[in-house]
């Protein structure tokens, strides 16, 4: 537990190879796999989802079916037209998101949103995908005059209000799966080696109440969360607060 | 100062008990109080009240349960002959990270089961649902419980290697950070629950919209957790411990730790209000969900930026003393 690292330790520098280090130009290893593999396991599923749809009448088509309309009800009903673009980021967000958060189901796996980065950047497309669409729709002056109202003494409260969206949306989805897993994986430590505490979390299904709601339910939830948080500060962006 | 020493160590496995023992006893009170009454008001829907009053004690008592763990786990390790006076100081951390969490939430806890009895009182054929959302609402508001414990047991494992003053007060301020930091968070999203549960015993009609805005508002009131957890684990892993005696450079991470502890205070307590209003509005008129809803993230992001703000403090404090 004392030896418990939140820093990588495992990179790849790619500093040295230019002459120049700097923290930008390290990449964390394991993090990297993790998220290839989870792209690997969200494509070979889109593929999956493909083939159900060309069979009719199958429990597949129907789940597949059911999956796209139950996002396209969402948009419907967040932002009053519905918007192909906005449906492509806000189901790919969320499939990204859930595949991170629950691909430590897999043995030997870890979710990459334990690490602040993944999450950084999964904050800062949201974001900036808002903040594009938003300029979009109202054109670029509209949008900068939009950060000096109501008065022009408001700027800064304007741009801090917009990059704290940021920060609560990447670090909520960091802290809430960071601890799911710092609690399961104590948990595993704890029981590890001790043949009749093994046995006894086997049999009376501890470890499947917590693999399950730290690792499935949690997941799930906070990637709902974010995907609904990104459709909401698009519909608040493209709607306005003022307008 | 041997004597200290016992009193700091054995101080803190009899509170971190019997604090979070009176937080759920007082919680399961008033949840048993709110069934009984509710089978007074509908004495055919009686097995229904029991079975959801006794799904909501039983979560009630995680903190007991963390709390008993807790004090166990450190009366199994009493290592009085080797034990620095500063190990025995750092579990001070220990006794606010899991006593403030624990006490507030088994209090706060008894407000969505007790809703949620009225709630099956008022609408016995709707029960199974009303059970199943207490259920959800009531685990998910275990989460500073939780992190309170992560916290607890990552102090636990650092303070038998500490041997300085100011790795004792970053210690203690890593407890105090995530202990205070989620007494108003918890009392936020415990008003914001109840009102949930209500509502849906209100209006069930509206159960579907109130569904997905709980779970959503309750993970916009957590957020002030999950920044002091942030702090606090920063305060345990990123700053490292020097060995060397800094008694200033242990003020300024106290003051890290406790700006942050009491900075999140207000935010959660105001932004669970806001949730609750606009889920007493939804519960009213259903079909406006959309634009309440909307407006109420709005007001809730507005609020936690207030969070923001002492985090960042907290942040410069840490890194750029």
């Amino acid at each position: 537990m004392s030896g418990f690292d939140i820093v990588a330790t495992d990179q790849w520098l790619l500093g040295p190879l230019f002459g120049i280090d700097h923290s930008f130009l390290r990449i964390n290893k394991e993090t990297v796999i993790h998220t290839w593999i989870t792209l690997a396991v969200i494509a070979a599923l889109l593929f999956l989802g493909r083939y159900f749809l060309s069979k009719k009448d199958s429990l597949g088509q129907f789940f597949t079916l059911n999956f796209i309309s139950f996002f396209v009800d969402l948009i419907n009903q967040t932002l009053t037209e519905f918007s192909m673009n906005h449906f492509i980021f806000v189901t790919t967000t969320f499939c990204f998101v859930l595949g991170c958060n629950v691909i430590s189901l897999i043995p030997w796996m870890e979710e990459p949103t334990t690490d602040l980065n993944t999450t950084l950047a999964l904050g800062l497309v949201s974001f900036f995908y808002t903040q594009w669409a938003a300029i979009q729709v109202y054109g670029l002056w509209e949008y900068i005059k939009g950060y000096f109202s109501p008065f022009f003494i408001m700027m800064p409260l304007n741009v801090v209000g917009k990059l704290a969206t940021v920060v609560s949306i990447s670090f909520r989805l960091f802290g809430n799966i960071f601890g799911g897993s710092i609690i399961s994986s104590i948990y595993f430590q704890a029981i590890q080696g001790n043949f009749i505490l093994e046995i006894l979390g086997l049999a009376t299904g501890v470890n499947l109440v917590i693999t399950v709601f730290f690792g499935l339910f949690e997941g799930f939830l906070q990637a709902f969360v974010f995907g609904m948080l990104s459709l909401t500060y698009l519909s608040l962006a493209l709607q306005g607060e003022g307008h | 100062m041997a004597e200290f020493t016992e009193y700091f160590h054995f101080g803190t496995i009899a509170l971190t008990t019997a604090i979070n023992a009176i937080g759920v006893g007082l919680g399961q009170g008033i949840t048993s109080k709110a069934a009984i009454e509710g089978m007074n008001q509908q004495p055919s829907a009686a097995d229904d009240i029991r079975n959801t009053a006794i799904l909501g004690m039983a979560l009630i008592e995680t903190a007991a349960v963390m709390g008993t763990f807790i004090s166990v786990l450190l009366l199994l390790q009493t290592r009085n002959a080797v034990d620095s006076y500063y190990t025995s100081l750092a579990t001070i951390g220990i006794a606010f990270a899991i006593c403030c969490s624990g006490f507030v939430l088994g209090l706060v806890s008894a407000f969505p089961a007790r809703a949620a009895c009225i709630a099956v009182a008022r609408q016995p054929f709707f029960s199974p649902h009303i059970t199943r959302f207490m259920m959800i609402s009531l685990s998910l508001l275990q989460t500073p419980i939780i992190f309170g414990f992560i916290v607890a047991l990552f102090i636990h494992g650092q303070a038998a290697t500490i041997s300085t003053m100011r790795d004792a007060l970053r210690l203690i301020a890593s407890g105090m950070c995530i202990g205070l930091g989620s007494i108003g968070p918890a009392i936020g999203l415990a008003i914001f629950s109840a009102k949930s549960c209500e509502g849906i015993g209100k209006n069930r009609a509206a159960y579907g919209h109130i569904f997905s805005f709980t779970l959503i508002g309750q993970a916009i009131i957590e957020t002030p957790i999950i920044f002091s957890l942030i702090v606090s684990v920063s305060l345990l892993f990123l700053v490292p411990g020097t060995g060397q005696e800094d008694l200033l450079d242990g003020i300024a991470l106290f003051a890290a730790g406790l700006c942050t502890g009491i900075g999140t205070l207000g935010p959660g307590i105001s932004s669970g209000r806001v949730a609750a209003a606009a889920v007493e509005q939804i519960t009213q008129r259903p079909e406006a969900h959309g634009v309440l809803s909307r407006i109420s993230m709005f007001a809730q992001g507005l609020i936690e930026t207030a969070a923001i703000y002492a985090v960042l403090i907290s942040f410069i404090l840490l890194f750029y003393r």
